[in-house]
């Protein structure tokens, strides 16, 4: 167990990946954001989608645990499983990190009225319905799952191959192209939007992590045979 | 002295090619090992299996008794930097060095620190800046300073100049004297590392040539120096490896051990016998293998 939490002290050596770059990139999003809000006329609320710009970090840092730390891992005697959840183990840390950012961003949105400029990054309605719990709870699934996303295409690619990520990726697409066709074919919209409307951004983030753990069992798969 | 390696009918399979076939070997521990053979001949497969970071198609491997894939047991008393390993994303030296003293017990910080000075490592530049020679230090100074009981160094030296090839063989010898452990040393660069090494293995399309005391395998041939004419005739239909000749003076590597009567007989008809280049006896000796092969075609 100690090689194992040993793993995350090895992740977090370099402060700059899960903690620092994540953390510039959030910074520099929201005062892109609040400059172009100033910008708009208009006395209405606004809202935008800048935050999401660390969460794409997440999925270049899951995408480089493995290609360059985990052949790391393995010159220093490194096994996989430790290695593999010693890295998931950081990557629930960082996303929890992110979660309290995000909150503490709308916090200061909610006092300051919107950055003075009634303007919106993270104190998105829709997201805070269920409350601070419930939207630390959204932040920090997504962070995850791109964090999970990255490290299991990565993983699929490097232990089955470019061929299998592509067929894979595709049929994926045709699922959810087929889930669409039906609802629209069966005229089904209306009640699908008051079904996720009904759910809420936590009860889709809790969805999310169930997507989360069927991408992190796939991984484990494909990880156990996986070469540096 | 105990087996620390062993290896049974080990084959791996690339898709069109056998990159190791029906190897067995066994490694006593406690000893400097060369793995010698060409580009390709298998070192990196053989030894990334031993550490399980590749697997085999066939055949059985155990070190320290044990299985190593996915056992800590094993796999903490290795240390296997690959000869372009790599390393985290914007990682630096300081960092790969402080990772690795996390999973060796035998970490040695002090040497850590007097190989960065000897190879005037930058610690604070990202390890993907770094010239390949600086690549191939770090590697060797986690290689060294792990002291891990069983090291693999895989063509350590790419891109480091002669001065600092030098320092590596220094001090993998005073450390090794030491602190007595196994070291397995992969290289083409055979004259450079032969008085380094105790035993020779030499790997050849897959197959082991030879697993021998180095000294054993110098005893193989002799060199006989001397007027040239003399020379071939004492030459006469013994097996030759080498032939350099410069005027009247030839210089003829023959296969086969000498007795004291036949050194007697050299010295008697005013030749002289020279060190064989352990070099040149393995390159023969895996040409010979080679030609063999395409006899067989």
């Amino acid at each position: 167990m100690s090689r194992t939490l040993n793993v995350v002290r090895l992740q977090l050596i370099n402060k700059q990946t899960f903690i620092w770059v994540p953390l510039i990139v959030l910074v520099a999003a929201t005062v892109v954001s609040i400059l172009i809000y100033a910008m708009i006329p208009g006395g209405g609320p606004k809202y935008g989608g800048g935050g999401q710009a660390p969460l794409w970090v997440f999925f270049a840092v899951g995408l480089s645990a493995m290609t360059m730390t985990f052949p790391f891992s393995q010159a220093i005697s490194i096994t996989r499983r430790e290695f593999f959840v010693g890295t998931l183990i950081t990557a629930v840390m960082g996303s929890a990190f992110m979660g309290v950012l995000f909150l503490i961003g709308g916090g200061i949105e909610m006092v300051t009225n919107g950055w003075g400029v009634n303007g919106y990054v993270f104190h998105l309605p829709w997201v805070w319905e269920a409350g601070p719990l419930g939207a630390f709870v959204v932040y920090f699934t997504l962070a995850l799952f791109f964090f999970i996303v990255g490290f299991t295409g990565a993983t699929v690619y490097k232990t089955w191959g470019p061929v299998v990520v592509t067929a894979s990726s595709i049929a994926l697409a045709l699922v959810l192209l087929a889930i669409v066709f039906a609802i629209t074919r069966l005229e089904l919209w209306g009640e699908t939007m008051a079904g996720i409307m009904q759910l809420g951004a936590l009860g889709i983030a809790l969805w999310g992590l169930v997507a989360v753990a069927a991408f992190a069992l796939i991984s484990f798969l494909a990880f156990r045979r996986a070469k540096p | 002295m105990t087996a620390v390696i062993e290896v049974n009918d080990l084959t791996k399979t690339y898709k069109d090619k056998n990159a190791l076939d029906r190897v067995s070997l066994a490694i006593e521990g406690g000893a400097i090992y060369g793995l010698l053979g060409r580009n390709g001949a298998g070192k990196t497969t053989l030894m990334s299996i031993l550490t399980a970071q590749n697997f085999a198609t066939s055949g059985e491997v155990s070190v320290f008794g044990e299985h190593p894939y996915e056992n800590a047991r094993v796999l903490s008393r290795i240390c296997f930097v690959r000869e372009s390993q790599k390393y985290p994303d914007d990682a630096t030296p300081r960092h790969a060095f402080a990772a690795a003293r996390l999973f060796f017990a035998n970490w040695d910080q002090q040497l850590a620190e007097r190989l960065v000075e000897d190879f005037q490592l930058p610690m604070k530049q990202t390890i993907k800046k770094l010239s390949r020679g600086q690549l191939s230090a770090v590697g060797v100074i986690i290689g060294l300073a792990s002291r891990a009981e069983l090291t693999f160094f895989d063509e350590p030296y790419l891109g480091l100049d002669a001065v600092a090839r030098q320092i590596f063989y220094d001090r993998l010898l005073e450390d090794y004297v030491e602190h007595p452990r196994t070291i397995i040393l992969s290289s083409h660069l055979i004259d450079e590392v032969a008085n380094l090494i105790e035993r020779v293995i030499v790997i050849d399309n897959g197959q082991i040539l030879l697993n021998e005391e180095t000294d054993a395998v110098r005893d193989r041939a002799v060199t006989v120096v001397g007027d040239a004419a003399r020379v071939d005739s004492w030459v006469g239909d013994r097996e030759v490896l080498h032939r350099e000749s410069l005027g009247r003076v030839a210089s003829v590597t023959v296969l086969g051990r000498l007795s004291d009567a036949e050194r007697a007989e050299v010295a008697a008809s005013g030749l002289d016998l020279a060190p064989v280049s352990l070099q040149q006896l393995i390159v023969r000796l895996t040409q010979r293998a080679g030609s063999t092969t395409q006899e067989v075609r």
